[in-house]
């Protein structure tokens, strides 16, 4: 009993501990540019490189579990993939904040009338889609996807 | 949780009631008490504590943001994973480390049932491969290793192995640097960003192999012990 109750104090501690680490609730300095669904399909036509592109929302819990992975592959492959997340079917600043959380390094887009995930034809968040060079959509990944898939993705991209 | 990645649990899970199905493998396992119990807990609990893992090492605060822990499908860190499914079975048969023996080819079996599971989730295939074996996606013309397959029968290889084994604690010793080598070895054919986690398994190797030399000692250690307290 005594065991027990020494592990269930250490995961209360442990529990505390990782609740207070600090991370970056304010919105960033700068506001979302607003994009709509021709905007958008102009803007993945006229790119050059392939492209990365995921849907999401603030509200949306499978897309917090992603964004950190997002970021690190921006980091890691952003000189040779290009990265866009378009935040919908939320409140600007709400989209705001969550690129600041996580700070999210690549080009973010704010799609007002959830124009963008209908142009998709997506029905849930989040939604990834691979884009070649000239906008054709090579493949799209419902739902949550781990660094598994999305390095399986990123490699069939650029090999195309 | 999505029902493919389900789908891929359960084949895991069934991998390991067979393993215990199995005549000779059944033969040493039949004097302990509820195995199938142990194996299904320390999974369980090695599934949880490895999505607690990724999300702090992802900044996620599962305090804040309890629900996130579900999302299996968003990551699970396997060396936590690891670790805590072994803490717990180590745990669970403390009075008796020979259980631990007993049950490493059915736990293999089922890492091997958890890795065909990929045949569910579409996440067999890995790097590409100029060999004639590799396999390709639909719509897609590169041929790719089909990597979890080769991890399973890895897995069951060594499940073979560990099961000849008698020396005590030597199989559970095997187990683990085993299974620690079979995911070096395929890890540089897996899609990845961050290369995996190569330490975690080059640890488990070395903390196998000093199992399987010292193991013994221990165990004839407590031999020795329990008939003076006895």
């Amino acid at each position: 009993m005594t065991f027990s109750r020494s592990v269930f104090a250490l995961l209360v501690v442990a529990l505390v501990a990782t609740g207070c680490s600090t991370t970056d609730n304010e919105p960033s300095a700068g506001a979302l540019p607003t994009t709509d669904a021709a905007a958008f399909e102009t803007l993945i036509s006229e790119s050059q490189s392939p492209m990365v592109v995921n849907l999401w929302a603030s509200w949306c819990v499978p897309c917090r579990s992603e964004a950190p992975l997002l970021t690190e592959a921006h980091r890691q492959l952003g000189d040779e993939v290009r990265f866009i997340g378009v935040a919908t079917e939320d409140a600007q600043v709400d989209a705001e904040a969550f690129v600041a959380e996580f700070s999210m390094t690549f080009e973010n887009y704010f799609d007002r009338n959830g124009e963008v995930k209908a142009w998709v034809g997506s029905v849930g968040l989040p939604t990834t889609f691979f884009v070649a060079p000239g906008g054709e959509v090579v493949s799209t990944v419902y739902g949550v996807i781990d660094e598994r898939r999305l390095a399986l993705e990123i490699d069939e991209l650029v090999r195309r | 949780m999505e029902f493919t990645l389900l789908a891929a649990a359960l084949t895991g899970a069934a991998g390991a009631w067979l393993g215990l199905r199995i005549p000779a493998i059944r033969a040493r396992t039949e004097w302990i008490d509820k195995p199938w119990d142990a194996l299904i807990g320390a999974a369980a609990i090695g599934v949880f504590v490895g999505r607690v893992a990724e999300m702090i090492g992802a900044g996620v605060n599962p305090v804040t943001n309890p629900f996130d822990v579900i999302l299996i499908r968003g990551g699970v860190d396997t060396a936590a994973a690891s670790l805590a499914a072994i803490t717990t079975l180590a745990w669970v048969y403390r009075s008796e480390f020979m259980a631990l023996d007993a049950l490493a080819p059915p736990a293999l079996i089922g890492l091997a049932g958890w890795h065909a599971g990929c045949l569910w989730t579409d996440s067999c295939l890995g790097t590409a491969t100029g060999g004639d074996w590799g396999f390709t996606r639909a719509g897609s013309d590169v041929a790719r290793h089909p990597t979890e397959l080769y991890a399973a029968v890895g897995f069951l290889l060594l499940a073979f192995v560990v099961s000849r084994i008698t020396t005590p604690l030597r199989a559970t010793g095997i187990a683990i640097a085993g299974a620690g080598a079979v995911r070096a070895v395929t890890q540089p054919m897996r899609p990845s960003l961050t290369g995996g986690p190569l330490w975690a398994y080059l640890t488990a190797m070395v903390l196998g192999i000093g199992i399987a030399a010292f193991g013994g000692r221990i165990q004839e250690r407590r031999a020795r012990v329990r008939p003076a307290l006895d």
